[in-house]
């Protein structure tokens, strides 16, 4: 019983964060427009917002949580990661938000401590 | 033997067929399905390109209070100025092309960072590649670590129709 607890513990799970981080973007950006005055400012609310439910989960993870937001206007956007860590426990998450001016892509990477 | 060499081979392919459709925005990693990404991550297996399988090394925790080498922000600044003006210096966006190049770029700059052979340390490459169009992009991370050991370290290339962003986070493993 005790071994199955430490196991759920350990591993990243993909879905719970997911779920964290669209509440974050929804909150922070749900049905605004592009403006760029106010863009530094919701940036550093999706992140510190979206770190602040990770650490509430409780789990012995460092996290890394990156925001890319883009106005939208035809321009094209590529990202990669390439990560050298140890599988069994480490996990990373990507979620991409838009709505009719912008463009959100949050990635979370967490790291077993 | 066989039946190891057999195994393997079968797994390379699989893994080979799930890496082949990548172009619908799935990632397939080791008979774990993730939800649908559309950011395309290339996952590779440790040890992907030895013949000879190794045994995984399990690392366990270490009673050391610090990490034996810190991590070198600035050798890989350098590495990172060094990848992308070499390979992005005279180059064009183009959809097709800047794809393959963000997953080439992030292993290159994996390799070149393993290779400093920096004890117990993990590393998460990020690349992205864009258009410049006349918009505004605006990028952004905030990281939950150990401030005296973990670090990161970013560099940004601009010419007339790309620009290209790249950092490598540090994170030990203590």
């Amino acid at each position: 019983m005790d071994e199955d607890q430490s196991a759920e513990e350990t591993t990243f799970v993909v879905d719970e964060i997911t779920t964290v981080i669209k509440e974050a973007v929804e909150s922070t950006i749900g049905n605004s427009s592009y403006q760029h005055s106010k863009i530094s400012q919701w940036m550093s609310n999706i992140v510190e917002s979206s770190l602040c439910q990770l650490t509430k989960l409780g789990k012995p993870f460092k996290y890394i949580v990156t925001c890319i937001i883009l106005q939208k206007n035809g321009a094209g956007l590529h990202t990669a990661s390439s990560c050298f860590w140890d599988n069994t426990t480490d996990g990373s998450c990507t979620v991409r938000w838009e709505n009719k001016t912008i463009y959100c892509v949050v990635s979370v990477f967490g790291l077993a401590i | 033997m066989s039946d190891l060499a057999k195994e393997k081979a079968a797994r390379l392919l699989k893994k080979r067929g799930s890496v082949s459709s990548l172009g619908s925005h799935e990632v397939r990693a080791f008979g774990r399905k993730k939800d649908s990404i559309s950011t395309l991550s290339y996952m590779e297996e440790p040890g992907h390109h030895d013949d000879i399988p190794r045994p995984t090394v399990q690392m366990e925790n270490t009673y050391r209070l610090t990490s034996v080498r810190r991590f070198p922000v600035i050798t890989v600044k350098d590495i990172l100025k060094d990848v992308l003006t070499s390979y992005l210096q005279e180059e064009k966006y183009e959809p097709e092309l800047c794809r393959q190049m963000t997953k080439t770029i992030s292993e290159v700059v994996k390799a070149r960072v393993k290779d400093l052979m920096i004890p117990r340390y993990k590393f998460i490459v990020i690349i992205s590649i864009g258009q410049i169009r006349d918009q505004n992009i605006r990028m952004g991370s905030r990281c939950l670590w150990d401030e005296t050991r973990d670090n990161f370290s970013s560099h940004t290339f601009k010419n007339s129709s790309l620009f290209a962003a790249a950092t490598v986070y540090g994170v030990y493993f203590e």
